[in-house]
C-alpha cells in the first residue's frame, strides 16, 4: 500500500474530512475545560450520551439525536451542581458520570441489536453517512464560529469567574453557550471517534499544549495543532497497521504526551 | 364487630388459599396429559422443535425475538424456566458459551439435555479477522439444510423418549419436514450450481456451512460472532477483493446496523440486500408466517441474484 492508497477510497475521504473537523474543534472546547478544571466532563457527557444512545434505539429516535439531548441535559446538570458546589468542581462531572453509565448500563440490556450499540462504544469513523459527515462539518463550523466570536470572555471565565463578573462579562450567558456547544461536540464526536475516546481526544492536545505554551493564545494554538495532528497521524497509522482508528488516535496522544513531557525535562536541565 | 369480620375475612382468605393449591396440586401430578415443557436455546432450534412436537410440546425459545444471539446471557428468569422444564434443545458447537456454566448449577435432575449438532462435521474456525472469537469451531450448522434435518431428527428422538405414547406423531412431523429440507437442498443445488460467480461478501462469517454444500465461497466483514465495526485496513481489503471479483452485492443481516455495508457500497458501487443467518427473528416475520423454510427460500433468491451475471 503506497501513501496514495489511502485517499483512494471514499470511506477514508470521508474519515479525514471528519478527523480534521475534530481534531480542530474537539481541543478548543478541551482548552476551556481543562482551565475550568472539568477535565472529566468529555468522559462524563459521553457516557451519558450513551444512555441517549440507548434510549434513542429503544423508543425508535434516531440515536444520534438521543445522544445530542441527553448531552444537552448532562451538560446543564453538571453546570447546575457546579454552581450549587462551587468548591468542589469535579464532583459535579462524578456525579453525572456515574448517573450517566449507570442508565446506560440499564437501558442498553434492553436493546436488541447489540451491534448498533457496539458501534457508539468505539464509534465509526470509516462508515460515515452522507447525514453524518454534513453534521459534522457544519456543527464544528457552528463551534468553531462561536468560539473565536467569544475568545476573550471564553478565557476571563475559564480562569476566575468572580473577576469575569466585575470586568463586565456576562457569565451566564457565556456559560451557558459554553455548555451547549461542548454538549454538541461530544455527541457528534462520540458518533464517530467513539465515546470512550472523546474526552482524551478533549484533554490530552491541550495536556501537551501546556507544556510548551507561554499564553493563552498560545495554548489555543498549539491545542489545535496537536489536536489535528493526532487525529491526523492516529488515522493513518490505523490504515496501515490495521487498529481502530479511535484507539490509535488516542494512543497517538499519549506516545506525544511523554514525549513533549521528556523533551521539556531535557531542555530545562 | 370488627373482630368478627376479621375473623371472617382471614376464613375467606384461607379458603381461597386452600382452594388455590388443592387446585394446582392435581395438575402438577398428572404430568402425562399436559405438554412436555421444552426449552430451545435460539430460534432455529425452537422452530425444528415446533416441528417435530406440534401440539404435545410447549416450546419456549430463551433469545427473545429480535435479540442478537452471539451476545446472549441468560438471565435469572431463564434460569428459572429450565429449572421447571423436561427438554432443552441446544445448536451446540460453541453457539452457546454460557450453557455449560448454567447447566452445572440447575438443580433440575430431570432435565434432558439435547446437543443437535453432535455427530456432524464441523467445521473449524479458521479465519477469525478481529482475534475475539467465541470458540474453535463455527456453530451455524443449521444453514446447511441437510444439517438441519440431522438437528429435527436428534430433537425426534429426545422427544420419542420422553413421550413414547405420542412417539408415532413425532416420527411422522419428523419425516414430513425432513423431506422439505430435502427439497430445499435440492432447490439450493439446482439454483446456485449454473451460476458463474462463487464469491459472496457477507457482514458475519455465519454461511461457512452453506457455501461448503454449495461450493460458494464467502468474505465476511466480521468474524464468527458479529463485533462491531471493522478497521480501516479491512475494509481497503473488502473493498479491493470487491473491485477485482466484480461483486454486485453486499449482504446483511436485518437486525444489525448497516452502516458499514454502505460505506463500502459507496466505493464500490456496489447494492445492499439482506441474508438472513436464521439467528433470530422478529415479531413481524413470525406474526407473517416466516419460518426456517420460508427464509431460507427468501435467501436463495438474493444470493440467486447477487451471483448471476
Ligand atoms: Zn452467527
Amino acid at each position: 500500500m503506497t501513501l496514495m492508497s489511502l485517499f483512494q477510497y471514499d470511506f477514508m475521504r470521508r474519515a479525514f474530512i471528519v478527523a480534521i473537523a475534530l481534531g480542530i474543534v474537539v481541543p478548543c472546547i478541551g482548552v476551556i475545560v481543562v482551565l475550568k478544571r472539568l477535565s472529566m466532563i468529555g468522559d462524563a457527557l459521553a457516557h451519558t450520551s450513551l444512555a441517549g444512545v440507548a434510549g434513542g434505539l429503544l423508543v425508535n429516535i434516531n440515536p444520534v439525536l438521543g445522544a445530542g439531548i441527553t448531552c444537552i441535559g448532562a451538560a446543564f446538570t453538571i453546570e447546575w451542581i457546579r454552581k450549587k458546589l462551587p468548591q468542589y468542581a469535579e464532583m459535579s462531572t462524578a456525579i453525572v458520570l456515574s448517573a450517566g453509565v449507570g442508565l446506560a448500563g440499564v437501558l442498553s440490556g434492553f436493546i436488541q441489536n447489540a451491534t448498533s450499540f457496539n458501534a457508539f462504544l468505539f464509534g465509526s469513523i470509516v462508515a460515515i453517512s452522507n447525514a453524518e459527515l454534513i453534521a459534522v462539518v457544519a456543527i464544528a463550523l457552528l463551534v468553531l464560529i462561536l468560539f473565536f466570536l467569544m475568545y476573550q470572555e471564553l478565557f476571563y471565565i475559564a480562569l476566575d469567574e468572580r473577576s469575569a463578573t466585575l470586568s463586565g462579562v456576562p457569565i451566564n450567558t457565556v456559560n451557558f453557550i459554553f455548555t451547549l456547544l461542548t454538549a454538541v461536540t461530544v455527541a457528534i464526536a462520540a458518533r464517530t471517534v467513539g465515546a470512550l475516546i472523546v474526552s482524551s481526544m478533549m484533554v490530552l492536545p491541550v495536556a501537551c499544549s501546556l507544556q510548551i505554551a507561554k499564553s493563552y493564545r498560545q495554548t489555543v494554538w498549539f491545542s489545535v495543532l496537536f489536536g489535528l495532528s493526532f487525529t491526523l497521524i492516529g488515522l493513518t497509522i490505523s490504515f496501515y497497521a490495521a487498529l481502530r482508528p479511535g484507539g490509535a488516535i488516542v494512543l497517538t496522544g499519549v506516545c506525544c504526551l511523554l514525549l513533549v513531557f521528556n523533551l521539556k525535562k531535557m531542555v530545562c536541565r | 364487630m370488627k373482630i368478627k369480620s376479621l375473623i371472617v375475612l382471614t376464613l375467606c382468605m384461607a379458603m381461597l388459599c386452600l382452594a388455590g393449591c388443592s387446585m394446582k396440586a392435581p395438575e402438577k401430578v398428572s404430568t402425562d396429559d399436559s405438554p412436555l415443557k421444552v426449552i430451545a436455546s435460539f430460534y432455529p432450534m425452537a422452530d425444528f422443535a415446533d416441528k417435530i412436537g406440534g401440539d404435545n410440546i410447549a416450546v419456549q425459545c430463551l433469545v427473545s425475538l429480535g435479540m442478537e444471539a452471539h451476545d446472549w446471557e441468560p438471565t435469572t428468569a431463564d434460569i428459572a424456566l429450565l429449572e421447571e422444564a423436561d427438554l432443552f434443545i441446544i445448536n451446540g458447537a460453541g453457539m452457546e458459551p454460557w450453557a455449560t456454566d448454567l447447566l452445572q448449577t440447575l438443580s433440575n435432575k430431570n432435565l434432558v439435555v439435547v446437543n443437535t449438532s453432535e455427530g456432524l462435521d464441523l467445521l473449524e474456525n479458521d479465519e477469525s479477522h478481529d482475534g475475539h472469537d467465541h470458540g474453535d469451531q463455527d456453530p451455524h450448522v443449521w444453514l446447511n439444510p441437510l444439517y438441519a434435518k440431522q438437528q429435527m431428527s436428534m430433537i425426534m428422538e429426545a422427544l420419542k423418549e420422553l413421550d413414547a405414547t405420542n412417539s408415532k406423531t413425532y416420527q411422522d412431523n419428523y419425516e414430513k419436514w425432513a423431506n422439505k429440507c430435502e427439497e430445499l437442498d435440492q432447490n439450493y443445488r439446482e439454483t446456485l450450481s449454473p451460476l458463474n460467480h462463487k464469491d459472496i461478501l457477507v457482514s458475519h462469517q455465519a454461511f461457512g456451512y452453506l457455501c461448503n454444500a454449495y461450493g460458494l465461497n464467502q468474505i465476511a466483514i466480521e468474524g464468527l460472532s458479529p463485533e462491531g465495526e471493522p478497521n480501516p485496513a479491512r475494509m481497503a481489503e473488502i473493498i479491493d477483493f470487491m473491485n477485482k471479483h466484480q461483486t454486485k452485492v453486499i449482504f446483511y443481516e436485518e437486525n444489525t446496523s448497516s452502516k458499514v455495508a454502505e460505506a463500502i457500497a459507496r466505493d464500490t458501487g456496489a447494492k445492499t440486500m439482506v441474508l438472513n443467518p436464521l439467528e433470530s427473528l422478529s415479531q413481524e416475520q413470525l406474526d407473517a408466517g416466516e419460518d426456517y423454510f420460508s427464509i431460507m427460500t427468501a435467501n436463495l433468491k438474493g444470493l440467486q441474484e447477487a451471483l448471476s451475471d
